[in-house]
């Protein structure tokens, strides 16, 4: 390992550079017994209750963010999907697509950071696999990862137990993590203030369901944002979704970039944040419950599922005007004035 | 606007205090309210129908996203106007940025809004019916286009590629092409060149009114547009009979602005009423207007689908002719397409554009032209009038809600 300082295509190649890299960097970072014995497969204790079974592919650009980096990302993508459909993680595997060149002090920052991730989430790296591409093949560093978690016997949380009157709550302030990544990439936060909020929410989850146990709805709010989510909620079925507009919490950093730019915070991109539908009488110890955890502080009752008009996601101004909330339908530009 | 007890002490007009200066304060869901009933009681005052008309695709945003003709009572209609510059670009200059991407040794450097906007040129095969080339088709054809956020970003290719002639797409109105002005004027590569799509919009707005199918009372004019040029350009106006207010871009500037308009209809007496006074001022932005003096010379301008337009756009002066993409490539600006077929058949962005049609009484809209597959401008650009009112579903007006509790509700204060 110490003979290089960056990904050659040997540490791909299956041979001893690859074997190095995997024993002294990846598995001396996750600290995993499965992942230790290096064998084809982890063969893992059944912890009971039905299985969830995700996977997900990572690419952000610049890799290393405000706020986190794409082994955070990585892990709490994955996490998050099992943790919103009420499934507690266990186990993750995480395949990693490096470019040559790819220096390896950098490697080891994001598999460190990995670990970090997936100790708050609670979760095991118990398998991985690793691809060198040629440079200018690739954008030096993708990781695909998948998770397995358990449901357990009684919860039942989807789509399906959708109805009017659900009131719908999020965890905290909107687009952060969208609008950080883009202005990283363009050099736009002079102050530095903008943070992803990139985070697993295992434990936030598992604290909601304690207080809220007829949560009928999670959803984590990733590309296309909370107005992506709102709209597959209601897409043919035969309710709406009403938000209210001075009711979503916004960061003000996030307010005020995305005016410049013309982009709307609510089209973009969360990696720590939730929707959640939960029956009337559950609302308040719900929002207060999000209120009592780290990743929720800044939680909010932002809307209700209406019987009227179907189909449709709408924004209630401060005014009682309302408007439509659209499907994102492109990757957000900046507009030109 | 004059103050009255309702819309409070410096509601939306000179105030310079700091908190004035926050947005929010223009858009405090009290001062809307009462600068809302106002505008219904003139409105009654009034006792017959008007239509007011802005002219600036901002405003379209804001009207759409917070859903403000909810606000409006059913007499008083706000019409959106030529307010976008990507729409109003002549399709012939789209045509010479597509041959200019795909010629060896330039690089089209444009607005992410210009990119998919169709110019006149037919596009072979791909999908049916009346396809123009837009600079995404010259790009996937191998022409080189690059996305940029402002002329520095153009300057800054320029000085990467000195071995390109990087031509800028200069698309916009007068507020944008004082950028183009400040850094021509300060020495950039020589090998920048800039494609001359810049438009002034004061002659085209003193048009407005003797243009078939124009309907407004009055004028809501353009905050930052207006802060550049100042109030003076639009004198003739009043003179025409129509009432004319400058109006921000918060719900407060522009229900103030709306407010301002039916006072004069009512009074019958147009003026300029300045709604935004703590950005604009009667005489405008002189450094700006110097600045800009010194590079470009007025030019007429074809504004699409409407009308050749003297004095509505801006040509480099002499001293800056070097920089010009049409001097220097003068065979990528030969197009022959002429105002019949500037837009595809059957787009009906011409009236969108004058205000003449609403976006949902065209046939294309929601069903043939959609964001994802735009036919016409003013579906494609941000600033476009379909795109907003597709965006945020203007055309359903106000929507009536029923929630479980059997609670209902029409959308309006």
């Amino acid at each position: 390992m110490a003979r290089y300082e960056t990904i050659r295509l040997a540490h791909g190649s299956g041979g001893r550079l690859t074997a190095e890299l995997v024993r002294d960097l990846f598995v001396e970072a996750f600290a995993s017994e499965p992942l230790a014995a290096l064998t084809d497969a982890a063969v893992l204790e059944n912890p009971g209750g039905r299985l969830a079974l995700t996977t997900d592919a990572h690419s952000v650009t610049p890799w290393r963010f405000p706020g986190g980096d794409i082994g955070r990302l990585a892990v709490a993508g994955t996490v998050n999907d099992l943790a919103v459909m009420g499934a507690r993680p266990h186990y993750l595997s995480a395949a990693f697509l490096l470019e040559e060149g790819f220096r390896l002090d950098d490697l080891a920052e994001v598999a460190a950071s990995m670990k970090r991730a997936a100790d708050e989430a609670d979760v095991t790296i118990v398998a991985g696999d690793t691809k060198v591409v040629e440079r200018g093949k690739g954008d030096g560093i993708y990781i695909a990862t998948a998770g397995v978690g358990t449901v357990p016997d009684g919860r039942d949380i989807g789509p399906h137990r959708l109805e009017p009157g659900g009131v719908l709550l999020v965890n905290g302030t909107l687009g952060d993590h969208g609008i950080a990544v883009m202005a990283a990439r363009d050099g736009l936060d002079p102050s530095g203030s903008l943070r992803s909020d990139v985070a697993p929410l295992t434990s936030l989850v598992e604290a909601l369901l304690a207080a809220a146990p007829g949560t009928r709805f999670l959803r984590d709010l990733t590309r296309g944002g909370l107005a992506a989510v709102a709209n597959e909620m209601v897409a043919g079925r035969p309710f709406g979704v009403r938000l209210f507009d001075d009711r979503l919490p916004l960061d003000p950093g996030v307010v005020e970039l995305s005016e410049m730019l013309g982009i709307d915070p609510l089209l973009a991109a969360n990696e720590g944040k939730l929707l959640a539908a939960v029956p009337p009488g559950e609302a308040d110890a719900a929002l207060a419950a999000l209120r009592g955890h780290p990743l929720g502080r800044a939680a909010a009752v932002v809307g209700d599922l209406l019987v009227e008009p179907q189909g449709l996601a709408l924004v209630e101004t401060a005014y009682g005007s309302r408007r439509v909330l659209e499907m994102p339908i492109e990757e957000q530009l900046p507009r030109i004035c | 606007m004059t103050p009255t007890d309702e819309s409070g002490p410096q509601a939306a007009g000179s105030g310079r205090s700091a908190s004035a200066t926050r947005p929010d304060a223009y858009r405090d869901p009290v001062l809307v309210a009462a600068l809302a009933r106002r505008i219904r009681r003139l409105a009654g005052d009034l006792g017959r129908p008007v239509k007011l008309m802005h002219i600036c695709g901002t405003h379209e945003h804001a009207l759409g996203r917070f859903a403000l003709r909810d606000l409006l009572p059913d007499d008083v209609q706000l019409l959106a106007g030529p307010g976008c510059p990507v729409c109003v670009c002549d399709g012939r200059l789209i045509d010479a940025a597509v041959r200019l991407a795909s010629e060896p040794g330039v690089m089209v450097a444009s607005f992410g809004d210009m990119l998919a906007v169709p110019g006149t040129l037919p596009l072979a095969g791909e999908r049916p019916g009346d396809v123009r080339m837009s600079l995404l088709d010259a790009r996937a054809g191998g022409g080189e286009v690059r996305t940029v956020m402002s002329v520095f970003d153009a300057a800054r290719l320029a000085a990467e590629h000195p071995e390109r002639q990087v031509a800028f797409f200069s698309v916009g109105f007068e507020t944008t092409v004082v950028a183009t002005a400040a850094l021509l004027r300060r020495h950039p590569p020589e090998n920048l060149s800039v494609i001359e799509a810049n438009y002034y919009t004061p002659p085209a707005t003193r048009l407005l009114p003797s243009l078939p199918g124009f309907q407004a009372d009055g004028l809501l004019l353009p905050g930052h547009a207006t802060a550049v040029t100042g109030t003076g350009v639009y004198r003739e106006l009043p003179r025409d009979g129509i009432a004319c207010a400058v109006a921000g871009f918060e719900p407060a500037d522009m229900l103030a602005g709306v407010a301002a308009l039916l006072e004069q209809i009512l009074e019958g007496r147009p003026r300029i009423d300045n709604a935004y006074g703590r950005v604009v001022s009667p005489e405008g932005n002189p450094r700006a207007l110097a600045e800009l003096a010194e590079v470009f010379e007025p030019a007429t301008r074809r504004w699409r689908g409407i009308a050749d337009i003297p004095d509505s756009g801006f040509d480099l002066r002499p001293a800056f002719k070097r920089h010009s993409a049409r001097e220097r490539s003068p065979h990528a600006f030969a197009s022959v397409a002429d105002a019949s077929t500037e837009h595809p058949a059957g787009c009906r962005c011409a009236e969108v554009t004058l205000g003449a049609r609403t976006p949902d009484a065209c046939p294309l809209f929601g069903r043939r032209c959609t964001p994802d597959n735009p036919f016409g401008p003013c579906m494609v650009s941000h600033e476009g009038t379909c795109r907003a009112w597709y965006l945020y579903g203007t055309a359903r007006g106000r929507i009536p809600v029923r929630t479980a509790e059997g609670g209902t509700g029409h959308g309006a204060l």
